[in-house]
Protein backbone atom coordinates (compact mmCIF):
# COMPACT_ATOMS: atom_id res chain seq x y z
CA UNK A 1 0.00 0.00 0.00
CA UNK A 2 2.56 2.65 1.04
CA UNK A 3 4.59 1.17 -1.67
CA UNK A 4 2.21 2.02 -4.14
CA UNK A 5 1.22 5.61 -3.02
CA UNK A 6 4.96 6.52 -2.65
CA UNK A 7 5.84 5.29 -6.39
CA UNK A 8 2.36 7.23 -7.68
CA UNK A 9 3.83 10.18 -5.65
CA UNK A 10 7.01 9.90 -7.02
CA UNK A 11 5.61 9.82 -11.02
CA UNK A 12 3.22 12.84 -10.60
CA UNK A 13 5.84 14.99 -9.15
CA UNK A 14 8.08 14.02 -12.50
CA UNK A 15 5.02 14.60 -14.74
CA UNK A 16 4.32 17.89 -12.64
CA UNK A 17 7.70 19.27 -12.90
CA UNK A 18 8.67 18.33 -16.25
CA UNK A 19 5.08 18.90 -18.38
CA UNK A 20 3.25 20.67 -15.97
CA UNK A 21 5.11 23.59 -15.37
CA UNK A 22 5.26 24.75 -18.89
CA UNK A 23 2.53 27.37 -18.70
CA UNK A 24 4.29 28.71 -15.55
CA UNK A 25 7.81 28.57 -17.27
CA UNK A 26 6.15 30.01 -20.52
CA UNK A 27 4.66 32.97 -18.24
CA UNK A 28 8.46 33.41 -16.01
CA UNK A 29 9.86 33.89 -19.87
CA UNK A 30 7.99 36.18 -20.67
CA UNK A 31 7.43 38.05 -16.92
CA UNK A 32 11.18 38.18 -16.45
CA UNK A 33 12.06 39.00 -20.21
CA UNK A 34 9.83 42.16 -19.19
CA UNK A 35 10.94 43.16 -16.17
CA UNK A 36 14.42 43.01 -17.66
CA UNK A 37 13.61 44.63 -20.40
CA UNK A 38 11.83 47.36 -18.09
CA UNK A 39 8.69 46.21 -19.82
CA UNK A 40 5.58 44.35 -18.12
CA UNK A 41 4.98 41.53 -19.76
CA UNK A 42 1.57 40.02 -20.22
CA UNK A 43 -0.85 41.33 -16.99
CA UNK A 44 -4.50 41.20 -18.54
CA UNK A 45 -5.52 37.88 -19.20
CA UNK A 46 -7.80 37.16 -16.23
CA UNK A 47 -10.83 34.88 -14.96
CA UNK A 48 -13.01 37.34 -12.73
CA UNK A 49 -10.46 38.94 -10.85
CA UNK A 50 -8.15 36.60 -10.69
CA UNK A 51 -5.03 37.10 -12.91
CA UNK A 52 -2.05 35.79 -10.71
CA UNK A 53 0.28 38.17 -12.36
CA UNK A 54 -0.33 37.07 -15.96
CA UNK A 55 0.09 33.48 -15.60
CA UNK A 56 -3.78 32.49 -16.87
CA UNK A 57 -1.96 34.21 -20.41
CA UNK A 58 -0.31 30.89 -20.63
CA UNK A 59 -3.01 29.14 -20.10
CA UNK A 60 -5.26 30.84 -22.15
CA UNK A 61 -2.63 30.53 -25.02
CA UNK A 62 -2.53 26.42 -24.42
CA UNK A 63 -6.39 26.69 -24.90
CA UNK A 64 -6.16 28.53 -27.71
CA UNK A 65 -3.09 26.11 -29.40
CA UNK A 66 -5.25 23.39 -28.28
CA UNK A 67 -8.46 23.90 -30.31
CA UNK A 68 -6.40 25.45 -33.87
CA UNK A 69 -6.92 23.57 -36.44
CA UNK A 70 -4.45 20.52 -36.82
CA UNK A 71 -2.95 21.69 -40.27
CA UNK A 72 -0.46 19.58 -42.08
CA UNK A 73 0.53 21.87 -45.19
CA UNK A 74 0.11 19.89 -48.60
CA UNK A 75 3.48 19.34 -49.05
CA UNK A 76 4.46 17.08 -47.07
CA UNK A 77 5.08 13.44 -48.21
CA UNK A 78 5.38 11.56 -45.19
CA UNK A 79 2.82 12.46 -42.86
CA UNK A 80 3.54 9.74 -39.98
CA UNK A 81 7.35 11.33 -39.21
CA UNK A 82 6.06 14.69 -39.83
CA UNK A 83 3.37 13.99 -37.06
CA UNK A 84 5.68 11.81 -34.93
CA UNK A 85 8.75 14.15 -34.36
CA UNK A 86 7.30 16.13 -31.87
CA UNK A 87 6.02 13.50 -29.90
CA UNK A 88 9.43 12.43 -29.74
CA UNK A 89 10.98 15.02 -28.37
CA UNK A 90 7.91 15.83 -25.89
CA UNK A 91 8.65 12.18 -24.58
CA UNK A 92 12.09 12.16 -24.20
CA UNK A 93 12.63 15.48 -22.19
CA UNK A 94 9.85 14.34 -20.53
CA UNK A 95 11.40 10.53 -19.57
CA UNK A 96 14.67 12.61 -19.04
CA UNK A 97 13.31 13.65 -15.65
CA UNK A 98 12.69 10.21 -14.58
CA UNK A 99 15.63 9.30 -12.60
CA UNK A 100 16.06 12.49 -11.09
CA UNK A 101 16.29 11.71 -6.90
CA UNK A 102 13.54 14.36 -5.36
CA UNK A 103 14.67 13.07 -1.91
CA UNK A 104 16.77 10.98 0.02
CA UNK A 105 16.01 6.86 0.13
CA UNK A 106 12.59 6.73 1.91
CA UNK A 107 12.41 4.08 4.60
CA UNK A 108 8.70 3.30 5.41
CA UNK A 109 8.37 0.31 7.91
CA UNK A 110 12.02 -0.64 7.22
CA UNK A 111 11.24 -0.41 3.34
CA UNK A 112 13.47 1.88 0.90
CA UNK A 113 12.26 3.68 -2.03
CA UNK A 114 14.62 5.10 -4.29
CA UNK A 115 12.56 8.53 -4.90
CA UNK A 116 12.18 9.21 -8.12
CA UNK A 117 9.91 8.44 -10.88
CA UNK A 118 11.21 5.16 -12.21
CA UNK A 119 13.52 3.88 -9.55
CA UNK A 120 16.32 2.15 -10.85
CA UNK A 121 20.30 2.54 -10.57
CA UNK A 122 20.84 3.99 -14.49
CA UNK A 123 20.86 7.72 -13.20
CA UNK A 124 23.17 10.01 -15.38
CA UNK A 125 23.14 7.17 -18.17
CA UNK A 126 19.43 7.41 -18.26
CA UNK A 127 19.91 10.67 -18.68
CA UNK A 128 22.28 11.04 -21.46
CA UNK A 129 20.72 8.83 -23.11
CA UNK A 130 17.25 10.39 -23.49
CA UNK A 131 18.98 14.23 -23.72
CA UNK A 132 20.67 12.63 -26.44
CA UNK A 133 17.70 11.19 -28.08
CA UNK A 134 15.33 14.08 -27.87
CA UNK A 135 17.18 15.58 -30.83
CA UNK A 136 16.06 12.90 -33.04
CA UNK A 137 12.69 14.46 -32.72
CA UNK A 138 14.11 17.83 -34.12
CA UNK A 139 15.55 16.14 -36.84
CA UNK A 140 12.81 14.11 -38.03
CA UNK A 141 10.52 17.22 -37.47
CA UNK A 142 12.60 19.31 -39.78
CA UNK A 143 13.51 16.71 -42.18
CA UNK A 144 9.80 15.65 -42.90
CA UNK A 145 8.63 19.22 -42.91
CA UNK A 146 9.90 19.29 -46.32
CA UNK A 147 10.95 22.93 -46.38
CA UNK A 148 14.32 24.34 -46.16
CA UNK A 149 14.14 26.25 -43.30
CA UNK A 150 13.01 23.04 -41.01
CA UNK A 151 15.70 21.00 -42.33
CA UNK A 152 18.86 24.11 -42.00
CA UNK A 153 17.45 24.00 -39.01
CA UNK A 154 17.42 20.35 -37.91
CA UNK A 155 20.69 20.59 -39.62
CA UNK A 156 22.33 23.37 -37.34
CA UNK A 157 20.64 21.37 -34.37
CA UNK A 158 22.45 18.46 -34.95
CA UNK A 159 25.82 19.38 -36.07
CA UNK A 160 25.40 21.39 -32.19
CA UNK A 161 24.35 18.55 -30.61
CA UNK A 162 26.95 16.41 -31.38
CA UNK A 163 29.66 18.88 -30.94
CA UNK A 164 28.94 19.36 -27.28
CA UNK A 165 27.27 16.22 -26.24
CA UNK A 166 30.64 15.06 -26.90
CA UNK A 167 31.93 17.73 -24.14
CA UNK A 168 29.27 17.21 -21.91
CA UNK A 169 29.70 13.27 -21.32
CA UNK A 170 33.55 13.92 -20.48
CA UNK A 171 32.46 16.21 -17.98
CA UNK A 172 30.30 14.40 -16.32
CA UNK A 173 33.02 11.30 -16.50
CA UNK A 174 35.53 13.64 -14.75
CA UNK A 175 32.38 14.24 -12.15
CA UNK A 176 31.64 10.67 -11.74
CA UNK A 177 35.39 9.83 -10.74
CA UNK A 178 34.71 12.24 -8.11
CA UNK A 179 31.55 10.57 -6.98
CA UNK A 180 32.52 6.98 -7.48
CA UNK A 181 28.68 5.96 -8.58
CA UNK A 182 26.33 6.56 -11.44
CA UNK A 183 23.39 6.49 -9.63
CA UNK A 184 21.56 9.92 -8.53
CA UNK A 185 21.00 9.24 -4.98
CA UNK A 186 24.79 8.52 -4.65
CA UNK A 187 25.83 10.78 -6.23
CA UNK A 188 23.80 13.40 -4.21
CA UNK A 189 24.91 11.66 -1.06
CA UNK A 190 28.53 12.27 -1.93
CA UNK A 191 27.85 16.16 -2.15
CA UNK A 192 27.24 16.15 2.07
CA UNK A 193 29.43 17.38 4.12
CA UNK A 194 31.29 20.78 3.82
CA UNK A 195 35.03 22.20 3.35
CA UNK A 196 36.42 23.76 6.40
CA UNK A 197 32.64 23.74 7.71
CA UNK A 198 31.65 26.70 5.56
CA UNK A 199 31.48 25.82 1.95
CA UNK A 200 28.93 23.16 1.36
CA UNK A 201 30.58 20.14 -0.45
CA UNK A 202 28.73 20.61 -3.82
CA UNK A 203 29.88 19.02 -7.22
CA UNK A 204 30.37 23.36 -8.57
CA UNK A 205 33.24 23.25 -5.08
CA UNK A 206 34.51 19.61 -5.80
CA UNK A 207 35.13 20.04 -9.82
CA UNK A 208 34.07 23.47 -10.39
CA UNK A 209 35.99 23.70 -14.26
CA UNK A 210 33.46 20.11 -15.48
CA UNK A 211 31.03 21.77 -13.63
CA UNK A 212 31.33 25.08 -15.96
CA UNK A 213 31.46 22.55 -18.53
CA UNK A 214 28.67 20.96 -18.01
CA UNK A 215 25.83 23.74 -17.40
CA UNK A 216 27.24 25.26 -20.62
CA UNK A 217 26.96 22.38 -22.50
CA UNK A 218 23.51 21.30 -20.70
CA UNK A 219 22.33 25.12 -22.21
CA UNK A 220 23.37 24.14 -25.84
CA UNK A 221 21.43 20.51 -25.40
CA UNK A 222 18.27 22.39 -24.65
CA UNK A 223 18.57 24.46 -27.92
CA UNK A 224 18.03 28.07 -25.77
CA UNK A 225 19.84 31.11 -26.09
CA UNK A 226 22.66 31.23 -26.47
CA UNK A 227 22.99 28.41 -28.33
CA UNK A 228 19.50 29.18 -30.01
CA UNK A 229 20.78 28.86 -33.73
CA UNK A 230 18.49 25.65 -34.29
CA UNK A 231 16.07 29.01 -34.62
CA UNK A 232 16.71 32.12 -35.64
CA UNK A 233 13.98 34.26 -37.23
CA UNK A 234 15.87 36.50 -39.52
CA UNK A 235 17.79 33.33 -40.96
CA UNK A 236 16.00 30.43 -40.88
CA UNK A 237 12.43 31.55 -39.95
CA UNK A 238 11.29 29.30 -37.07
CA UNK A 239 13.84 26.68 -37.68
CA UNK A 240 12.60 23.15 -37.16
CA UNK A 241 9.27 23.59 -36.34
CA UNK A 242 8.34 26.43 -39.37
CA UNK A 243 5.66 23.99 -40.72
CA UNK A 244 4.27 23.20 -37.45
CA UNK A 245 1.25 24.87 -36.23
CA UNK A 246 -1.57 23.95 -33.42
CA UNK A 247 -0.89 21.31 -30.69
CA UNK A 248 2.17 19.67 -32.87
CA UNK A 249 3.72 22.86 -32.61
CA UNK A 250 2.42 22.96 -29.20
CA UNK A 251 4.34 19.53 -28.20
CA UNK A 252 7.63 21.02 -29.24
CA UNK A 253 7.23 24.18 -27.02
CA UNK A 254 6.26 21.55 -24.15
CA UNK A 255 9.30 18.95 -25.07
CA UNK A 256 11.66 22.74 -25.04
CA UNK A 257 10.53 23.89 -21.63
CA UNK A 258 10.39 20.25 -20.56
CA UNK A 259 14.33 19.88 -21.69
CA UNK A 260 14.66 23.05 -20.52
CA UNK A 261 13.09 21.31 -16.89
CA UNK A 262 15.20 18.37 -17.27
CA UNK A 263 18.45 20.05 -17.36
CA UNK A 264 17.67 22.44 -14.36
CA UNK A 265 16.95 19.53 -12.47
CA UNK A 266 20.18 17.57 -13.41
CA UNK A 267 22.18 20.66 -13.07
CA UNK A 268 21.25 20.79 -9.64
CA UNK A 269 21.43 17.18 -9.22
CA UNK A 270 24.78 16.98 -10.12
CA UNK A 271 26.78 20.63 -9.48
CA UNK A 272 24.39 22.38 -6.39
CA UNK A 273 23.94 19.36 -4.15
CA UNK A 274 20.33 17.92 -5.02
CA UNK A 275 18.10 17.40 -2.55
CA UNK A 276 20.43 18.53 0.35
CA UNK A 277 19.47 21.20 2.57
CA UNK A 278 23.16 23.25 2.85
CA UNK A 279 25.00 22.20 5.91
CA UNK A 280 22.43 19.31 6.91
CA UNK A 281 22.81 15.83 5.38
CA UNK A 282 19.69 13.69 5.66
CA UNK A 283 20.73 12.07 9.44
CA UNK A 284 21.23 15.78 10.81
CA UNK A 285 17.94 16.79 9.51
CA UNK A 286 16.03 13.37 11.20
CA UNK A 287 18.08 14.30 14.48
CA UNK A 288 17.51 17.90 14.14
CA UNK A 289 13.64 17.73 12.89
CA UNK A 290 12.26 19.77 16.21
CA UNK A 291 14.32 22.41 15.61
CA UNK A 292 14.01 23.12 11.89
CA UNK A 293 10.03 22.62 12.53
CA UNK A 294 10.43 25.54 15.04
CA UNK A 295 11.90 27.62 12.28
CA UNK A 296 9.43 26.50 9.52
CA UNK A 297 6.77 27.69 12.19
CA UNK A 298 8.34 31.32 12.66
CA UNK A 299 9.54 31.98 8.70
CA UNK A 300 6.01 31.23 7.13
CA UNK A 301 4.03 33.73 8.51
CA UNK A 302 6.82 36.39 7.78
CA UNK A 303 7.24 35.28 4.42
CA UNK A 304 3.23 35.07 3.57
CA UNK A 305 3.68 38.95 5.53
CA UNK A 306 6.33 39.51 2.55
CA UNK A 307 4.21 38.36 -0.22
CA UNK A 308 0.83 39.88 0.64
CA UNK A 309 2.89 43.30 1.40
CA UNK A 310 4.35 43.15 -2.03
CA UNK A 311 0.64 42.28 -3.51
CA UNK A 312 -0.87 45.48 -1.55
CA UNK A 313 1.62 47.57 -2.95
CA UNK A 314 2.35 46.40 -6.92
CA UNK A 315 -1.20 45.05 -7.47
CA UNK A 316 -2.59 47.77 -8.03
CA UNK A 317 -4.91 49.04 -11.67
CA UNK A 318 -4.40 52.59 -13.31
CA UNK A 319 -7.68 52.87 -13.26
CA UNK A 320 -8.92 54.60 -10.32
CA UNK A 321 -12.65 52.78 -10.45
CA UNK A 322 -11.29 49.28 -11.43
CA UNK A 323 -11.40 47.37 -8.12
CA UNK A 324 -10.87 43.73 -9.43
CA UNK A 325 -7.26 43.68 -8.69
CA UNK A 326 -7.67 45.07 -5.02
CA UNK A 327 -10.34 42.05 -4.47
CA UNK A 328 -8.15 39.64 -6.30
CA UNK A 329 -5.19 40.97 -3.50
CA UNK A 330 -7.66 40.39 -1.32
CA UNK A 331 -8.56 36.84 -2.18
CA UNK A 332 -4.65 36.05 -2.81
CA UNK A 333 -3.87 37.37 0.66
CA UNK A 334 -6.49 35.30 2.57
CA UNK A 335 -5.24 32.61 0.49
CA UNK A 336 -1.80 32.71 1.18
CA UNK A 337 -2.45 33.48 5.16
CA UNK A 338 -4.39 30.55 5.34
CA UNK A 339 -1.78 28.10 3.60
CA UNK A 340 0.82 29.50 5.84
CA UNK A 341 -0.83 29.11 9.15
CA UNK A 342 -2.69 25.68 8.53
CA UNK A 343 0.86 24.34 7.40
CA UNK A 344 1.99 25.86 10.47
CA UNK A 345 -0.60 24.38 12.81
CA UNK A 346 0.12 20.74 11.20
CA UNK A 347 3.63 21.25 12.07
CA UNK A 348 2.63 22.48 15.85
CA UNK A 349 0.99 19.60 16.55
CA UNK A 350 3.51 17.16 15.20
CA UNK A 351 5.85 18.75 17.51
CA UNK A 352 2.98 18.41 20.54
CA UNK A 353 2.08 14.92 19.39
CA UNK A 354 5.71 13.78 18.25
CA UNK A 355 6.08 11.50 14.85
CA UNK A 356 6.74 8.05 15.10
CA UNK A 357 10.00 6.65 12.97
CA UNK A 358 7.69 6.19 9.68
CA UNK A 359 6.97 10.33 10.29
CA UNK A 360 10.07 11.43 10.91
CA UNK A 361 11.34 10.01 7.81
CA UNK A 362 8.01 10.96 5.37
CA UNK A 363 8.85 14.61 6.91
CA UNK A 364 12.48 14.31 5.87
CA UNK A 365 11.75 13.59 2.81
CA UNK A 366 8.87 16.57 2.33
CA UNK A 367 11.34 19.17 3.58
CA UNK A 368 14.34 17.67 0.62
CA UNK A 369 11.64 17.56 -2.09
CA UNK A 370 10.70 21.55 -1.11
CA UNK A 371 14.80 22.06 -1.23
CA UNK A 372 14.72 20.84 -4.60
CA UNK A 373 11.99 22.44 -5.70
CA UNK A 374 13.67 25.96 -4.39
CA UNK A 375 17.01 24.49 -6.05
CA UNK A 376 15.35 23.97 -9.14
CA UNK A 377 13.16 26.63 -9.55
CA UNK A 378 16.51 29.14 -8.87
CA UNK A 379 18.41 27.01 -11.91
CA UNK A 380 14.96 27.53 -13.99
CA UNK A 381 15.54 31.23 -13.47
CA UNK A 382 18.86 30.98 -13.82
CA UNK A 383 18.26 29.66 -17.64
CA UNK A 384 16.00 32.08 -18.29
CA UNK A 385 17.92 35.30 -16.94
CA UNK A 386 20.95 34.04 -19.43
CA UNK A 387 18.59 33.60 -22.29
CA UNK A 388 17.52 37.24 -22.07
CA UNK A 389 21.32 38.07 -21.33
CA UNK A 390 23.60 36.64 -23.46
CA UNK A 391 24.21 37.21 -27.13
CA UNK A 392 23.59 34.56 -29.65
CA UNK A 393 26.59 33.05 -30.54
CA UNK A 394 27.90 32.76 -34.15
CA UNK A 395 27.65 29.49 -35.83
CA UNK A 396 31.10 29.08 -36.40
CA UNK A 397 32.12 30.64 -32.46
CA UNK A 398 29.52 27.99 -31.13
CA UNK A 399 31.71 24.78 -33.02
CA UNK A 400 34.77 26.72 -32.30
CA UNK A 401 33.73 27.16 -28.52
CA UNK A 402 32.62 23.15 -28.69
CA UNK A 403 35.55 21.58 -30.00
CA UNK A 404 38.95 23.97 -29.67
CA UNK A 405 38.09 25.45 -25.86
CA UNK A 406 35.25 23.20 -24.35
CA UNK A 407 36.20 19.60 -25.22
CA UNK A 408 40.28 19.84 -24.51
CA UNK A 409 39.34 21.63 -20.90
CA UNK A 410 37.02 18.82 -20.46
CA UNK A 411 40.08 16.20 -21.58
CA UNK A 412 42.34 18.03 -18.99
CA UNK A 413 40.14 18.05 -16.43
CA UNK A 414 39.61 14.11 -16.94
CA UNK A 415 43.39 13.66 -16.64
CA UNK A 416 43.94 15.58 -13.40
CA UNK A 417 41.24 14.48 -11.55
CA UNK A 418 42.22 11.11 -12.28
CA UNK A 419 45.91 11.54 -11.47
CA UNK A 420 44.79 13.68 -7.95
CA UNK A 421 42.31 10.58 -7.08
CA UNK A 422 45.53 7.84 -7.88
CA UNK A 423 47.58 9.58 -6.14
CA UNK A 424 44.96 10.36 -3.12
CA UNK A 425 44.48 6.46 -3.03
CA UNK A 426 40.77 6.66 -2.41
CA UNK B 1 43.80 64.53 -41.01
CA UNK B 2 45.28 61.95 -38.57
CA UNK B 3 44.78 58.19 -38.36
CA UNK B 4 41.21 57.47 -35.58
CA UNK B 5 42.92 53.69 -34.46
CA UNK B 6 40.04 51.88 -33.38
CA UNK B 7 40.92 50.30 -30.46
CA UNK B 8 40.42 46.30 -30.66
CA UNK B 9 39.07 44.00 -28.07
CA UNK B 10 38.80 40.08 -27.41
CA UNK B 11 42.60 39.39 -26.73
CA UNK B 12 43.24 39.73 -23.68
CA UNK B 13 42.43 36.62 -21.31
CA UNK B 14 39.70 37.95 -19.51
CA UNK B 15 38.21 38.64 -22.95
CA UNK B 16 38.18 35.70 -23.99
CA UNK B 17 37.12 33.70 -20.90
CA UNK B 18 33.65 34.58 -21.53
CA UNK B 19 32.63 34.31 -18.17
CA UNK B 20 33.51 37.72 -16.78
CA UNK B 21 31.22 39.47 -19.20
CA UNK B 22 28.53 37.20 -19.37
CA UNK B 23 28.31 37.42 -15.43
CA UNK B 24 28.68 41.15 -16.20
CA UNK B 25 25.85 41.47 -18.10
CA UNK B 26 24.08 39.11 -16.21
CA UNK B 27 24.43 41.89 -13.07
CA UNK B 28 23.20 44.76 -15.05
CA UNK B 29 19.99 42.48 -16.51
CA UNK B 30 19.73 41.42 -13.05
CA UNK B 31 19.50 44.77 -11.65
CA UNK B 32 16.56 45.47 -13.36
CA UNK B 33 14.46 42.73 -12.68
CA UNK B 34 15.13 43.23 -8.89
CA UNK B 35 14.22 46.83 -9.49
CA UNK B 36 11.06 46.35 -11.77
CA UNK B 37 9.83 43.78 -9.47
CA UNK B 38 10.31 45.46 -6.15
CA UNK B 39 8.24 48.26 -7.76
CA UNK B 40 6.20 47.86 -10.70
CA UNK B 41 4.78 51.56 -11.08
CA UNK B 42 8.51 52.02 -12.31
CA UNK B 43 7.95 50.42 -15.51
CA UNK B 44 8.19 52.70 -19.04
CA UNK B 45 5.03 50.72 -20.12
CA UNK B 46 2.52 52.84 -20.27
CA UNK B 47 -0.57 50.87 -19.26
CA UNK B 48 -3.37 52.08 -21.90
CA UNK B 49 -6.02 52.19 -22.28
CA UNK B 50 -6.26 53.31 -18.33
CA UNK B 51 -3.44 55.90 -19.00
CA UNK B 52 -3.50 58.27 -21.75
CA UNK B 53 -1.16 59.49 -23.87
CA UNK B 54 -0.62 63.50 -22.75
CA UNK B 55 1.94 64.30 -25.57
CA UNK B 56 0.19 65.16 -27.96
CA UNK B 57 1.43 68.29 -30.01
CA UNK B 58 -0.48 70.51 -32.57
CA UNK B 59 0.96 68.80 -35.22
CA UNK B 60 -0.27 65.33 -34.71
CA UNK B 61 -3.20 64.69 -37.36
CA UNK B 62 -6.19 62.84 -35.60
CA UNK B 63 -9.89 62.88 -36.86
CA UNK B 64 -10.79 65.79 -38.69
CA UNK B 65 -13.92 68.34 -37.36
CA UNK B 66 -15.25 70.78 -39.23
CA UNK B 67 -14.45 74.35 -37.61
CA UNK B 68 -17.81 76.37 -36.81
CA UNK B 69 -18.35 80.70 -36.83
CA UNK B 70 -19.43 81.81 -33.71
CA UNK B 71 -23.56 80.80 -34.24
CA UNK B 72 -22.50 76.89 -34.60
CA UNK B 73 -22.38 77.08 -38.42
CA UNK B 74 -20.30 75.36 -40.72
CA UNK B 75 -17.10 77.35 -42.28
CA UNK B 76 -17.37 75.36 -45.03
CA UNK B 77 -18.13 76.77 -48.13
CA UNK B 78 -18.31 73.03 -50.24
CA UNK B 79 -15.63 74.15 -52.65
CA UNK B 80 -14.35 70.78 -53.15
CA UNK B 81 -10.74 71.83 -52.44
CA UNK B 82 -9.93 69.19 -50.14
CA UNK B 83 -11.75 66.74 -51.93
CA UNK B 84 -9.39 67.01 -54.86
CA UNK B 85 -6.60 66.95 -52.87
CA UNK B 86 -7.68 63.91 -51.11
CA UNK B 87 -5.29 61.19 -52.15
CA UNK B 88 -7.25 58.45 -51.18
CA UNK B 89 -10.42 59.67 -52.37
CA UNK B 90 -12.23 59.53 -49.06
CA UNK B 91 -14.33 63.15 -48.90
CA UNK B 92 -17.79 63.22 -50.39
CA UNK B 93 -19.07 66.53 -50.12
CA UNK B 94 -22.77 67.66 -51.28
CA UNK B 95 -23.00 71.24 -52.17
CA UNK B 96 -26.22 73.19 -51.44
CA UNK B 97 -26.87 77.06 -51.69
CA UNK B 98 -26.80 79.11 -48.63
CA UNK B 99 -28.41 81.96 -47.23
CA UNK B 100 -27.04 83.35 -43.99
CA UNK B 101 -24.65 86.57 -43.96
CA UNK B 102 -21.39 84.06 -43.68
CA UNK B 103 -21.19 82.91 -47.56
CA UNK B 104 -23.40 82.00 -50.67
CA UNK B 105 -22.75 78.04 -50.28
CA UNK B 106 -22.70 75.28 -47.73
CA UNK B 107 -22.49 71.42 -48.13
CA UNK B 108 -25.59 69.93 -47.75
CA UNK B 109 -23.33 66.75 -46.39
CA UNK B 110 -20.21 66.64 -46.11
CA UNK B 111 -18.30 62.65 -45.27
CA UNK B 112 -15.12 61.58 -44.51
CA UNK B 113 -14.68 57.50 -44.78
CA UNK B 114 -12.23 56.80 -41.74
CA UNK B 115 -11.64 53.45 -43.40
CA UNK B 116 -10.25 55.25 -46.81
CA UNK B 117 -8.05 58.39 -44.74
CA UNK B 118 -4.55 57.98 -44.60
CA UNK B 119 -4.40 61.14 -42.21
CA UNK B 120 -1.48 62.68 -44.73
CA UNK B 121 -3.68 66.14 -43.81
CA UNK B 122 -3.84 67.13 -47.16
CA UNK B 123 -7.46 68.11 -47.05
CA UNK B 124 -6.07 70.56 -44.15
CA UNK B 125 -3.38 72.29 -46.09
CA UNK B 126 -6.04 72.27 -49.14
CA UNK B 127 -8.92 74.10 -47.15
CA UNK B 128 -8.88 77.93 -48.32
CA UNK B 129 -11.51 78.43 -45.11
CA UNK B 130 -9.38 76.95 -42.36
CA UNK B 131 -12.76 74.71 -42.17
CA UNK B 132 -11.37 71.46 -41.81
CA UNK B 133 -9.05 70.55 -39.32
CA UNK B 134 -7.38 67.50 -37.47
CA UNK B 135 -6.58 68.71 -34.18
CA UNK B 136 -9.16 66.27 -32.59
CA UNK B 137 -6.09 64.55 -30.63
CA UNK B 138 -8.20 61.19 -31.21
CA UNK B 139 -6.05 58.85 -32.48
CA UNK B 140 -8.24 55.82 -31.99
CA UNK B 141 -11.23 55.60 -33.34
CA UNK B 142 -13.19 52.71 -33.10
CA UNK B 143 -16.52 51.09 -34.51
CA UNK B 144 -18.11 47.70 -35.21
CA UNK B 145 -19.18 48.16 -38.95
CA UNK B 146 -18.07 49.39 -41.17
CA UNK B 147 -21.12 52.26 -42.00
CA UNK B 148 -20.08 53.50 -38.61
CA UNK B 149 -16.51 54.80 -39.47
CA UNK B 150 -17.74 56.74 -42.42
CA UNK B 151 -18.48 60.12 -40.59
CA UNK B 152 -21.11 63.03 -41.84
CA UNK B 153 -21.23 66.44 -41.09
CA UNK B 154 -23.28 66.05 -38.09
CA UNK B 155 -20.02 63.80 -36.59
CA UNK B 156 -17.56 65.94 -38.00
CA UNK B 157 -19.05 69.11 -36.86
CA UNK B 158 -19.53 67.59 -33.11
CA UNK B 159 -15.48 66.99 -32.93
CA UNK B 160 -13.92 69.89 -30.78
CA UNK B 161 -10.37 70.77 -30.53
CA UNK B 162 -8.04 68.71 -27.97
CA UNK B 163 -8.11 69.87 -24.60
CA UNK B 164 -4.57 68.99 -24.47
CA UNK B 165 -3.92 71.78 -26.70
CA UNK B 166 -3.56 75.42 -26.06
CA UNK B 167 -6.53 77.52 -27.57
CA UNK B 168 -5.32 79.30 -30.41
Amino acid sequence: MSSAIVIAVNIALAAFLAVGLTPVFVWWERRVSGFMQDRTGPNRCNIGPIRLGGLIQSFADMLKLMFKEDFTPSHIKYRFFFTIAPVIVFFCSFLTFATIPFADNLVIDGQSFIMSAIPNELGIMWFLAFAGLSIYGIILGGYSSNSKYGLLGSIRAAAQVISYEAALALAIISMLLSYGSIHLTDIVNAQTGTFLGVIPMWGIFIQPIASIIFIVCCFAETNRAPFDIAEGESEIVAGYHTEYSAMRFGLFQVGEYAAMSASAAIIVTLVFGGYQIPWLDTAAVQNNLDYIMIAMIVILPIKAYFITAWMKKNNKSKDVNDKSRDTETKILSIAFWALSLIVALLLATFLIFGLGENGVNIITAVLQIGTFLVKFFMMAFVFIWIRWTVLRFRYDQLQMLGWKILLPLALLNIVVTATFIVVQGS
Amino acid sequence: MGIKVVPRYGKSLKDKLYLPAIFGGMKTTFSHFTKNLKDVNQLKTMQYPEVQPTDLNERYRGVHRLTKWEDETEKCVACYMCATACPADCIFIEAEERFDEHDEKRPKEFKIDLLECVFCGYCVEACPCDAIRMDTGIFSFTASTREEFVLDKKALMANDRSKDLSDD
